[in-house]
């Protein structure tokens, strides 16, 4: 780490230090829950383990082992520790047992995972039918985190420990026998287990164990033998038991066995017939495995090594085998290059996913590599990383602002979506006014001027795109548009001395005029300039002729025709305008005037035009003795000189410039043109399509394509910057409980009283019981009300009223009861004299905040409150509380890696305090238009963050002064004093925190920071345990599969099968592509399908297989079926759309995807869910065609229970590509592959003060979503991967643009990426970009999608727009919004209307079918449809009125009659009806 | 009914009245195909021979080699059908159309002034529902009023708040619609009724004879049941369970004459599995002699294809514009003789609303099925036909059933199964909000208020008839080829089958044209 890094975090780690020393002394007085700052500092592995646990001692003495043995040797080391109390303080054998289990588990999850915690409920000594005792674990479903290792392992510390503290062992009844393996087949059946045993297999194992495995219910579905057991709680399948047998010992046997032997205290002689007996299949396999697995007292890895080793015995034959492979890779390089020629130019394949499920109000901005849209362009802006791609501002105005800084849109290519970024040193888009002009908007100011005049987008500009990203994408370069950076290099190449051209103040190499472009074309042999190079590719052969000829009748006049300025250069060439010559112009974008009525085209700037239609521009007159011979380079150069020199006087044709006419000789004609150039074409276009062939054999120079590659887009989700408030908002966590009214009114529920006769104010409510231990008062709070100090909750048996204590383990159970114990109480409390005492102790008065919202009931454990004081000052700063606590405000990620002051709106004085002393180029910071190189810690706040940020600071200071009695912290008047202070940066969802630094602010609605910064926070895949589903083969539908399966059944080899994510991607990353850290990829070329999800259920090809090194911190979602699935923060999941499946039946009902942060409990997932007898090992055969009847409802769905943040437990996760739909089933959930990118920010002390665990929902998945921890500084080595892909050079070579016209992968091509550096000095500088861009906050402020009003209003801006760009075919998009939007509502509503629930309106009872007495059956209330005509029918004259406009299909427009007059004759009286029935009768 | 050993084929041919030769019976043990062998041999055997001897079986089976005799004789296939045949219709087995029969056209000639056809129940023109929650309240209220007063004299019912204010123990009796059915946790079923007062509970158990019957009931039908109050009178103990059912001694009315009836359904036209060849052949058939009887036809719905009945269908249709579809229907129609009767209601690819009752086609469509002017009525509708009454349905319900009840009750294998469960209940599409989409009209048209003579659906694209309590159940297969959905749930649809009913028995006679 550089000198300068190591000042910057020691900066920001100081500053940490200073806010945590102020939140220490406040916490030390106030009445918060706990009396310390509830966000550790966690430093290594040793330290988690321990704070996980809770358990002192366990940090050092893991610290002690850590160098000397495995992990695993190390936990059965401290289970000795725990049975002889050298660590932990626990007096019962169950205690020790328990903590013992649970320091093994977390040992081995690296303390990072909640199940040594959640997985594991208890542990205790229960009797064998002859008297002894033994010990049983009891599980819980979290154990799923802990991995088959752990959860094998958890057991045999549990028996280790058993031996050494002296209990005997658990013998089995023959009825719990045979439970276990019913309870594990039910339990694979509900859930799924990734190893699920065979009866005889889980009878063998629970005969054998030698303790008892229970745990909690996890599922509805109940056994139907052996119940209610004694020494069985629950008549439902135990989850957590049922892993740790399947997924653990089951499977993990071998490795349990290496451990067994090296304990001479236990012996389980039965894993050796459990690995070599009749359940294993392979049973002499399973031998050697194991012996080697004996033999070898070493680590994992070495075991696989060992295991290579044997399995590659023919060592040399893998050599020769390799040897011919790479021959062959030199034959087909041989074939590759003797093929040389070309049939046609390089065309990447166009895509329509992106357009798929296309929705009203989002629209289409390109058509799958449509002429007119988006133009690839290579390269870096300084605010593009990953998953971003770079727009002209002008092009944002001018799409109807749809596209704002921050959008997201999908895209054809190289990956799914991207964030918008405003770039303006790309070209700008092209279109065509009212009043005829075709003119390029460079300037997004002039782009507002004129967009009510423009009534074509001829071309939507440039889309800028870093390298990186195709790297990322792992998509092959597609050929590149010739730009400036690829000419200049070329350029260079013919010789000329660039460095010289540059250093000249009168040439703009980029922008230069036309005689410039024309001398350097001639003189070098470099290809024409690309300003002046137009879009020939896009115009045929038979028009570029046509055109040629136009031009050969053109003229030239002199005089310019507006303004003033003579002189050659502003000489216009006029063309007669036909329909032909206008349209080959458009394409062209070439930059000219129509005027129909006058019968002209005027183009200015056209001498490199009229040379590359080889056209020579010639003096009227005689003297042209020159130019009259043939064309020649010679001859050119001196027709360019005389352009560009005509003030020189050494050439006596300028004098004749302005005075003489020129007419344009066209130098060839159509029968010059070769067989290649006039057939010219892609394959997939007709003959003779592209010019650009013909062009280059009539033109005297090179022309190259200027926009090879269009990339097609649509709008996604816009961009997101605002507060994150509950909903209703809270102010503070004090229940009020009903008495607040619907707007939980502290201040109401203060004068609330049910009665005349009740005090008002006095309301019952569940409430922790807390115990004053010296006045033994009993209060609510953390303080007592009489003697100040901090009080302890109080536990008390429910049934028996026994004051209880918390055991070692800190649960409360009463012996006596056998229940949890609990300090919940429910309690009257005076929230008048409360609310009152709380101003009063703030000093504020009621009038300081128009309304202090509370919450209606407490959801923690120990509902423990939040004191009413802070409520009361964040409502007088009106802020709102998250449930942990804090204030937060949520922004859409965006990268940048320079900033300049100026955007930022700082100076660069506050820059230069900052540590900011020198320019990217190393000059001094002087100027606040300089760019520096933005810190990685450094964030960019949107004016709304920054807003909501002074508020929150108002508020920590008043709270500091006003509630702890200490000096105010931030003191904030100006914005700009917000720049240097600390801020938390955190991925919803996840359960770390990041520090930030406040740099600056920008008007963009998005998060501006480094893309190491955003990266920190986050990781896209699956942990290793997921289990998929999928099968391999050839395609096949359900009917191939039935048909097989009738005859000679499915081959092996093609049957679903289940595998974990790791062992399915491991298996398949034979040879993978690697990087320096690890992350490794594999493409596959064997189908491999796995069930993907696209509105149903369907087979989709696995195309790419990618290990990563982990994240520190996964989501494990929780579903109410059990299911369970653990992500990275921000991993695509599908979530239930509730807007577009408004009254939709469940069968239709729609998912979006959103980052799995974004997920909350409540939710809803979709999951394969199979129809009649079919099951999900179907969904991976292609479905057939689905007749109405029955309806395409092959998703159910499942409700999330609980999300945790769970610090991550392995090395890898794991992902997988999947074609086309981006979706696969893991652990029976659908989710997406990955994107998503919305963080939050709070203000740190806001979080060091106010957070706090108590506070969060016991339910599982409480704790997510709340910074556990907090990182102070960021290793890049350990973000996420995909930053480590940003390319960080300031040019990309020319062989890299030579590169994309093969198509090569993005691999072969050498450029910088951010991976290059990690690990070295420079890893945290040096992020060079390729475009600058005018300011991080150009074009619209918000996209016109959330400025927009309805829906409709929406749509009808979407299909205007699409109206307007020439990339977009507007019956297309017409089609699709009714094809997906409306058609599927309406069917879906009608659908749902006649099978609806009716619903009462009074007590909200839900009825499967209208009761036969009309009213509510439970409360007698008004019943009414949940499905009503309206909902229905809302969309027909919409989408009737859409089609007919935009020209739909019959087919389409048909179906709409025929739905038209379903509607009518469901919902219209026929004998009410204008028209007579009898007519038919 | 299989026939594995010569024991069974034994008792078969007993059973038909004939004894056997122990060679005979092995003969047709040792066949490919014995029941067809045996189907065969019953047919060809003289009317005076008692004794099925080796030489009748080795004729059917060398009959059975030459292919010039055996033009229509079913593929080995679709022996199965044969086989569902229950033996108590006794009906024959299809029929082949020999190919010189099927050329040789004969002048039909009828007398029109014999025939009747009257319509009863046809709701079309008179949708007068709004979709208001108190239509469908008024529906529902129908549908136990109607079906309710058959089963009222059963039991001696009272109303379910009546019955909840009665003391523990004594005897009760209810009529209602079935409004949940539960199982407990100890196996016994809990089947909620309501009628127009409220519900009430009522415990099956499950050790009872008729526990059972829990298995066929849908929710929504209406049920009677009698029993006992438990001691605190919360829920009642099932003693009897009455379905409004056919009356057993149902006694159908016949034709005067000889007349019959082709009912048909699920033409597809449009589909690219239209079979063509097939229609074509059925078409030519009603030209010849065999088919001289024939004076009506019967359509079940489902004319032509539809357009957007499912997702991208328009890719996989041979017409894709639906006026279109009915305009080469409306073609298919003239191919059949002038003179024949067409009664047709829509099905559920139809342009119709899908909600039923369906009303018939609109105008526009039935100016383009003007061919023979048909009698264009209502899903479902009654058509008497000189006395003989058959309620035409789709069978939308049908699929419904067949996923609820227990396979042996129901099956796509034998759809006239799953009709007998219609005809128990008294209802087409009992069961709301599930696979049945249903449309609030003023009365419940879905109610079989009279007992029909021939109740006739289609839908499942399978072929299936037989009696319930003397009433003729006849699903009609279709006229389209599989296709892949039903590829995928394994339907292997009963292609190009006519089946022709006499009037004056009721005897149903399958003619296959494909």
């Amino acid at each position: 780490m550089r000198a300068e890094d190591e000042r910057y975090f020691e900066q920001l780690e100081s500053q940490l230090e200073e806010a945590f020393d102020v939140a220490e002394r406040a916490k030390e007085r106030g009445g918060d829950p706990e009396p310390d700052v509830e966000i550790p500092t966690a430093r290594d592995m040793a330290d988690r383990v321990e704070n996980i646990l809770g358990i002192d001692g366990v940090a050092e003495r893991v610290r002690e082992l850590e160098g000397e043995m495995s992990r695993e040797e190390a936990a059965l080391e401290l289970a000795e520790d725990f049975a002889e109390g050298r660590v932990g303080d626990y007096e019962t054998k169950a205690g020790k047992v328990e903590g013992a289990v649970r320091t093994a588990v977390a040992l081995l999850t690296e303390g990072v995972v909640a199940a040594p915690i959640e997985g594991i409920d208890r542990v205790e000594i229960l009797t064998n039918d002859d008297g002894t005792e033994f010990v049983n674990v009891y599980y819980a479903g979290p154990i799923r985190s802990a991995g088959g290792t752990a959860q094998a392992l958890s057991v045999l510390v549990a028996d280790y420990t058993r031996a050494l503290v002296g209990i005997e062992q658990y013998e089995a009844r023959q009825e719990e026998v045979e439970r276990y393996a019913e309870e594990i087949s039910l339990y694979d059946k509900e859930t799924g287990l990734q190893y699920c045993p065979k009866d005889k297999e889980a009878k063998f194992i629970a005969k054998h164990l030698p303790i008892m495995l229970d745990g909690e219910a996890t599922g509805d579905e109940e056994v139907s033998g052996f119940r209610d057991l004694e020494r069985v709680d629950t008549n439902s399948a135990r989850g957590g038991m049922c892993l740790v047998l399947g997924e653990g010992i089951a499977l993990k046997a071998p490795k349990i066995q290496r451990y067994t032997r090296n304990l001479d205290e236990i012996d389980w002689p039965w894993l050796q017939d459990l690995i070599d007996g009749n359940y294993a299949a392979d049973a002499s396999d399973g031998d050697d495995t194991a012996d080697a697995a004996g033999s070898d007292d070493g680590s994992n890895e070495a075991d696989t090594d060992e295991n290579a080793e044997n399995d590659g015995d023919d060592t040399d034959g893998d050599e020769t085998e390799a040897d011919e492979s790479s021959d062959e890779a030199a034959v087909t390089d041989e074939t590759d290059t003797s093929d040389s020629e070309p049939v046609g130019p390089p065309r990447a394949e166009p895509s329509k996913k992106f357009l798929r499920d296309l929705i009203a109000g989002r629209p289409v901005f390109t058509h799958p590599s449509s002429p007119g849209g988006f133009r690839l362009r290579y390269g870096r802006a300084r605010n593009h990383g990953f998953a971003t791609g770079g727009i002209h501002p002008a092009t944002m105005h001018l799409v109807d602002d749809f596209l704002a800084t921050g959008t997201q849109i999908k895209t054809e290519r190289p990956g799914k979506a991207h964030g918008i970024i405003p770039v303006d040193s790309i070209d700008g888009p092209t279109v065509k006014l009212a009043n005829g002009d075709v003119r390029r908007i460079d300037d997004p100011e002039e782009a507002k001027e004129i967009r009510n005049g423009v009534e074509k987008i001829l071309d939507t500009g440039e889309y800028l795109v870093n390298y990186g990203e195709f790297v990322e994408n792992n998509h092959p370069l597609a050929p590149a548009s010739y730009v400036y950076e690829w000419w200049i290099q070329d350029m260079a190449t013919a010789g000329a001395d660039v460095q010289a051209l540059e250093d000249d103040p009168r040439i703009d190499l980029e922008f230069p005029d036309p005689a410039e472009a024309l001398e350097w074309a001639t003189e070098y042999d470099a290809p024409l300039h690309p300003q002046y190079t137009y879009l020939w590719h896009d115009i045929s052969v038979e028009s570029f002729c046509t055109l040629a000829d136009a031009v050969a009748e053109g003229w030239v006049e002199a005089e310019p025709r507006e303004g003033a300025g003579t002189g050659a250069n502003d000489d216009t060439l006029v063309l007669e305008c036909t329909e032909s010559v206008q349209e080959a112009l458009e394409t062209l974008i070439l930059e000219h005037r129509q005027r129909p009525d006058e019968n002209r085209i005027e183009i200015d700037d056209w001498r490199p035009f009229a040379r590359t239609l080889g056209c020579e521009p010639r003096q009227a007159v005689a003297d042209g003795a020159a130019l009259d011979s043939d064309v020649g380079d010679a001859d050119s150069d001196q027709a360019s000189d005389s352009n560009s020199n005509s003030n020189s006087d050494s050439n006596p044709n300028a004098a004749h410039d302005n005075t003489l006419p020129i007419e344009l000789e066209r130098t060839w004609d159509d029968d010059d043109l070769s067989e290649r150039a006039r057939t010219w074409g892609h394959e997939d276009e007709a003959d003779g399509a592209n010019a650009i062939e013909a062009v280059n054999e009539v033109a005297p120079f090179e022309v190259r394509e200027r926009a090879p590659t269009r990339i097609g887009n649509r709008m996604g989700r816009p961009e997101k910057s605002e507060r994150r408030d509950l909903s209703p908002p809270v102010h503070t966590l004090f229940p009020i409980g009903e008495a607040g009214g619907a707007q939980r009114n502290v201040a109401d529920a203060a004068k609330h009283a049910e009665t005349m006769s009740d005090t008002p104010g006095i309301v019952e409510i569940q409430i922790g019981r807390q115990q004053c231990p010296s006045c033994g008062t009993e209060t609510f709070k953390n303080r007592c009300p009489d003697c100040e100090t901090r009080t302890e909750p109080d536990y008390r048996c429910p049934d028996c009223d026994q004051s209880l204590e918390p055991d070692d383990s800190g649960r409360v159970e009463c012996g006596r009861c056998e229940i949890e114990g609990t300090c919940v109480e429910p309690r009257e409390i005076d929230i008048n004299d409360e609310f009152r005492s709380a101003l009063e102790s703030v000093g504020e008065r009621e009038n300081a905040f128009e309304i202090l919202k509370g919450v209606k009931g407490l959801t923690s454990q120990n509902k423990i409150p939040e004191p009413i004081e802070k409520g009361i000052l964040r409502a007088k700063h009106d802020v709102s509380a998250f449930k942990d606590g804090t204030v937060r405000y949520d922004m859409t990620d965006l990268p940048v890696t320079s900033v300049r002051a100026n955007e930022l709106d700082i100076d660069v004085g506050q820059l230069q305090a900052l540590g900011y002393e020198e320019d990217i180029h190393g000059d001094p910071l002087t100027h606040e238009d300089q760019l520096v190189e933005l810190n990685v810690q450094d964030i960019v706040l949107s004016d709304g963050a920054a807003e909501h940020m002074m508020q929150t600071a108002d508020f920590i200071d008043d709270l500091l002064e006003q509630y702890y009695g200490l000096e105010p912290f931030y003191e904030i008047d100006d914005r700009q004093e917000l720049v240097g202070e600390l801020v938390f940066g955190m991925a919803p969802h996840t359960s770390a925190a990041t520090v930030g630094r406040v740099i600056g602010f920008t008007s963009a609605a998005v998060g501006y920071a480094h893309p190491y910064f955003h990266a920190a926070k986050r990781r896209n895949c699956f942990h290793p345990e997921t289990e998929i589903v999928y099968r391999e083969g050839e395609s096949r539908s359900i009917y191939d599969k039935q048909q097989l399966e009738s005859d000679d059944g499915l081959p092996p080899e093609e049957r679903p099968q289940r595998d974990s994510i790791r062992t399915f991607v491991e298996d398949r990353l034979e040879n993978p592509e690697q990087d320096d850290f690890g992350t490794e990829y594999q493409e596959l070329d064997d189908d491999v399908w796995v069930l993907s999800y696209t509105g149903v259920c369907c087979p989709k090809r696995v195309t790419t297989v990618s290990k990563h090194p982990a994240p520190d911190h996964l989501l494990s979602i929780t579903t109410e079926s059990g299911r369970k699935l653990r992500v990275t923060p921000d991993h695509t999941m599908l979530r239930f759309d509730e807007d577009s499946s408004d009254r939709l039946s469940q069968e239709y009902w729609k998912a979006e995807t959103v980052s799995a942060q974004e997920l909350s409990p409540g939710d809803e997932l979709p999951t394969p869910s199979p129809v009649g007898e079919r099951t999900v090992d179907d969904f991976l055969f292609g479905p057939v065609k689905e007749i109405n009847d029955f309806p395409p409802a092959v998703t159910g769905w499942d409700v999330i229970s609980d999300i945790e943040i769970i610090e991550s437990d392995t090395d890898y996760v794991y992902c997988l590509e999947v074609e086309s739909s981006n979706t696969l089933s893991a652990n029976g959930i659908i989710t997406g592959q990955c994107d998503g990118d919305e963080d939050c920010v709070m203000l740190l002390l806001d979080g060091l003060l106010n957070f706090s665990k108590s506070f969060l929902p016991d339910k599982r998945g409480g704790k997510m979503d709340a910074p556990l921890v907090m990182s102070s500084r960021i290793d890049p080595s350990e973000i996420d991967d995909e930053a480590h892909n940003m390319d960080i050079v300031s040019q990309y070579p020319r062989e890299f643009y030579l590169a994309t016209r093969e198509q090569a992968d993005p691999e072969e091509v050498d450029i910088q990426i951010g991976e290059d550096t990690l690990g070295t000095d420079g890893e945290y500088t040096g992020f060079e970009h390729t475009h600058d861009t005018t300011d991080i906050a150009m074009g619209p402020d918000l996209s016109a999608y959330k400025t927009l009003g309805s829906m409709m209003d929406k749509m009808d801006a979407q299909l205007e727009l699409s109206r307007k760009l020439a990339a977009v075919d507007e019956t297309d998009v017409a089609e699709r919004v009714i094809e997906y939007h409306f058609l599927p509502d309406l069917i879906g509503n009608l659908r749902a209307f006649s099978r609806q629930e009716t619903r009462c309106l009074d007590c909200g009872e839900k009825f499967r079918r209208m009761p036969l007495t009309g009213d509510c059956r439970e409360c007698g209330g008004r019943v009414n449809l949940t499905v009503h005509q309206g909902s229905v029918n809302k969309y027909m004259q919409t989408a009737i009125q859409v089609a007919e406009e935009y020209d739909c299909r019959d087919y389409t427009k048909q179906r709409l009659e025929v739905l038209e007059k379903s509607l009518e004759s469901i919902f219209e009286n026929d004998k009410n009806k204008q028209s007579g029935i009898e007519d038919f009768m | 009914m299989p026939l594995e050993g010569p024991a069974r084929i034994v008792s078969e041919l007993t059973s038909r009245g004939y004894n056997a030769e122990r060679e005979a019976v092995t003969h047709i043990a040792s066949a490919d195909h014995p029941a067809a062998v045996l189907e065969q041999v019953v047919e060809e055997m003289p009317d005076d021979a008692l004794v099925v001897r080796t030489d009748h079986v080795e004729a059917v089976l060398a009959a059975d080699e030459d292919p010039s005799v055996s033009t229509g004789t079913r593929p080995a296939d679709q022996h199965d059908s044969v086989e569902q045949v229950p033996a108590e219709t006794g009906g024959s087995g299809p029929t082949a159309v020999a190919e010189s029969e099927a050329n040789e056209r004969i002048e039909r000639n009828n007398d029109p002034s014999l025939r009747s056809l009257e319509i009863d129940g046809d709701m079309t023109g008179n949708s007068t529902g709004t979709g208001e929650y108190e239509d469908f309240v008024a529906v529902f209220r129908d549908r136990l009023e109607r079906l309710g007063g058959k089963l009222r004299g059963r039991v001696n019912h009272r109303p379910a708040t009546a019955i909840q204010s009665m003391p523990g123990g004594s005897e009760a009796g209810m009529v209602g619609l079935v409004n949940d059915i539960r199982s407990t946790a100890s196996g016994h079923w809990l089947i909620e009724l309501e009628d127009a007062t409220g519900t009430f509970p009522w415990l099956v158990m499950k050790d009872r004879e008729f526990a059972d019957m829990v298995d066929q009931l849908l929710c929504d039908e209406v049920l009677a049941m009698e029993g006992t109050l438990s001691d605190d009178a919360g829920i009642a103990f099932v003693d009897s369970m009455y379905f409004p059912d056919v009356p057993r001694t149902h006694e159908p009315s016949t034709a005067d004459r000889h007349v019959q009836a082709a009912l048909i359904s699920d033409v597809h036209v449009g589909s690219q599995e239209f079979m063509a060849d097939a229609w074509d052949a059925f078409a030519d058939w009603l030209y010849t002699e065999q088919a001289q009887h024939v004076e009506y036809l019967l359509i079940a719905g489902d004319m032509v294809e539809g357009v957007g009945i499912y997702p991208n269908q328009d890719e996989e249709l041979d017409v894709v514009d639906i006026y279109e579809q009915y305009e080469a229907f409306n073609e298919r129609l003239k191919q059949v003789p002038g003179d024949i009767d067409i009664v047709m209601i829509p099905g559920n690819h139809d342009a119709v609303r899908l909600a039923e009752p369906q009303p018939g086609f609109d105008d526009r469509l039935r100016d383009i099925m003007s061919a023979h002017d048909p009698q264009i009525v209502s899903n479902p509708s009654t058509v008497t036909v000189e006395g003989v009454s058959i309620l035409m349905y789709h069978g939308v319900s049908l699929d419904e059933v067949i996923a609820e009840l227990p396979e042996e009750k129901a099956s796509y294998d034998e759809p006239h199964k799953a009709m007998y469960q219609l005809l128990k209940k008294r209802h087409v599409a009992p069961q709301f909000g599930g696979h049945t989409r249903l449309a609030p009209e003023e009365e419940d048209f879905l109610v079989m208020d009279e007992v029909p003579d021939i109740f006739h659906t289609g839908h499942v694209h399978k072929l299936g008839f037989g009696k319930y309590h003397n009433v003729l159940a006849i699903n009609s297969g279709c006229w389209q080829a599989q296709t892949d959905f039903q590829k995928s749930v394994n339907i292997n649809p009963d292609s190009g089958y006519a089946p022709i009913v006499d009037l004056d028995t009721l005897d149903v006679t399958v003619q296959k044209f494909s």
